[in-house]
């Protein structure tokens, strides 16, 4: 019944991307976000695209999948374009009827956003997909560590981060076996009001309530019992390292961020 | 006529995505009214897919499961009347007690029913005397019971409902050999006593041996053998080339067997041997007695 819940949206794979630094990947995603909106015009708007789709084919990840993460924002994307194309009056007019205008201009600007909203989403999901929630708090942990000064502790908002990850799988798995064992024995979820159905909730919660404490008292006396005491002075199993490969993906970016910028000197804005 | 049958079911997990997982593939079994099944298999097997799919909670990707003769699929809509005539007990069912009281956990399944009150209460009082729980126990909470007691309060929950078929999920997993003793007895007292046809799924063929009248050997989702105890237990070799053991007592008579010795077969628990052996011993080797 859960089973079309996967978290994080982890795709295993032994792609380019999925063996990069985490901590690289992270920061040029977010470049990457950035880079977007630099374009004015369609040539680079193109290049940042084509980018995108390179980098998808490098990652191996099936195209459907990465469609498939856009497809929540599409309203909000038919939603920002429609306002441009009404709201914008600059340029020829194609079609007036009160007041709205439908403008050259404004359907070039509508394009754009849609484009722009489209690979920033696409973009982060390529993030989402090759990387495994545990290894992206990892990154941000040593990525964020310079907020100790801030007295800001990073290692225990990663430590919870990374247990709370660890055990949704866990928890999904338990609920449904809870509803299963309910509804073995004719607990009813799919009928009667909405009175009925948050009662029907009950012989759910409480076991898993029940089992989430119980782990957790386990976990943390597991914990204990192998010394763990904070992050002071604690050394890493996995140590993340970046190697030649990433020093090309971050070249490869910062010329595309270069190009695009020197593209908007060079060619005529088209917004 | 068999009171439940599978035909060719299939089962697949999360199909489509990266974690697609066959668990079952093919299986067609078939049930008599009043037989006492045992399930076995290796960890990953199987049974509990196999199981789950008996009383409708999962429903094969393909292939039918009859309850009577019936597609219990024909009308989705009415797979909870199903799931009252086929009882599951879960493996690890204590997790499921939620109610305040030991009693009304019991009664959650009978009242999903729709029983009157007398006939729930009745029905609780007996369910509860059968897995051996002392009546004072029932006004406590199911949470201050000891794991042993959650256990039966569990598989309680679920005789209450009186079903037509009981399938129980390794029911003695985690307790002592005692307890696990006490559980299965319970269980066969059960059945002889209501003739409901039982199914019990185990890792122990000891345990499956010693109340089991035909046994389902499940071997990486498909089934490998479905006899009589005696003719599956026979098969030692076959057992063993896909990671499971015949019981030690039953080992040791084959081996006398093959020495010569006249012990019969058959044997699978320490009583049925002491039986075979002390009449031997007083023919022939009574000097050191
Ligand atoms: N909810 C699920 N999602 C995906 N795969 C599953 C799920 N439940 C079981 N499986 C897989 O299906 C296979 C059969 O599992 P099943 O639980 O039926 O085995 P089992 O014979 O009951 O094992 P055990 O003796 O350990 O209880 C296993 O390989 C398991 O990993
Ligand atoms: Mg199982």
């Amino acid at each position: 019944m859960l089973n079309g819940i996967t978290i994080g949206q982890y795709f295993p794979g032994d792609s380019l991307l999925h063996r990069m630094d985490p901590r690289v990947k992270l920061v040029l995603t977010f470049v990457y976000i950035f880079a977007v909106f630099i374009p004015q015009n369609w040539i680079g708007l193109a290049l940042a695209v084509g980018f995108l789709v390179f980098s998808v084919a490098v990652s191996r990840l099936p195209v459907k999948l990465v469609l498939k993460s856009v497809k929540p924002i599409i309203p909000l994307i038919i939603f920002t374009s429609a306002l441009n194309i009404f709201y914008v009056s600059e340029g020829v007019h194609l079609f007036d009827w009160g007041f709205i205008h439908i403008t050259t201009q404004g359907l070039v600007t509508a394009a754009f956003i849609g484009i722009r909203i489209l690979s920033l989403i696409a973009g982060s999901s390529l993030l989402t997909y090759t990387t495994s929630p545990t290894t992206l708090t990892d990154a941000l942990e040593r990525l964020m560590k310079p907020l100790k000064v801030v007295h800001l502790n990073v290692h225990e908002l990663a430590m919870m981060m990374t247990i709370a990850l660890r055990f949704i799988p866990t928890l999904v798995e338990e609920t449904d076996k809870i509803m299963s064992a309910q509804k073995a024995r004719g607990a009813d979820m799919e009928s009667g009001g909405l009175m009925q159905r948050v009662r029907a909730l009950i012989p759910i919660l409480i076991p898993l309530f029940v089992s989430s404490f119980r782990r957790a008292y386990e976990l943390a006396t597991a914990m204990e019992c192998r010394c763990y005491r904070g992050g002071e002075g604690r050394t890493r199993m996995k140590q993340l390292h970046m190697n030649g490969m990433d020093g090309v993906c971050i070249a490869v970016l910062a010329v595309l961020v270069a190009g695009l910028f020197v593209l908007n000197f060079v060619i005529p804005a088209a917004l | 006529m068999p009171v439940i049958e599978t035909k060719n079911i299939t089962y697949t997990y999360s199909p489509g995505t990266p974690f697609q997982m066959d668990a079952m593939t093919d299986v067609s079994i078939a049930v008599e009214k009043g037989d006492f099944v045992g399930i076995i298999g290796h960890t990953g097997s199987g049974k509990s897919t196999l199981v789950q799919h008996l009383n409708g909670l999962l429903r094969p990707t393909s292939g039918q499961v009859l309850l009577g003769g019936q597609d219990i699929w024909a009308e989705p809509k009415k797979i909870r009347a199903v799931r009252f005539r086929v009882g599951l007990v879960f493996q690890y069912p204590e997790h499921q007690l939620f109610e305040e009281t030991a009693y009304k956990d019991i009664a959650f399944g009978p009242k999903n029913m729709g029983l009157p009150e007398e006939e729930i209460d009745g029905r609780v009082r007996r369910a509860a005397e059968f897995v051996g729980l002392k009546p004072e126990l029932l006004e406590k909470s199911p949470f201050e019971l000891s794991g042993g007691e959650k256990r039966r309060v569990a598989i309680a929950g679920v005789m209450a409902m009186q079903p037509e078929v009981l399938i129980l999920d390794e029911p003695t997993a985690g307790l002592d050999p005692k307890g696990r003793d006490m559980i299965l007895e319970q269980i066969k007292a059960y059945q002889q006593e209501n003739g409901t046809t039982v199914l019990l799924v185990s890792h122990s063929m000891e345990d499956i041996a010693r109340v089991a009248k035909r046994v389902l050997v499940m071997n990486k989702g498909r089934v490998a053998m479905f006899d009589e105890t005696a003719a599956v237990f026979s098969r030692a070799e076959e057992l063993t080339a896909i990671g499971l053991a015949i019981p030690a007592v039953t080992k040791v008579f084959m081996m006398l067997r093959e020495k010569g010795y006249p012990v019969g077969d058959n044997v699978y628990t320490v009583e049925q041997a002491v039986g075979r052996l002390l009449p031997l011993m007083k023919k022939g080797g009574g000097t050191d007695a």
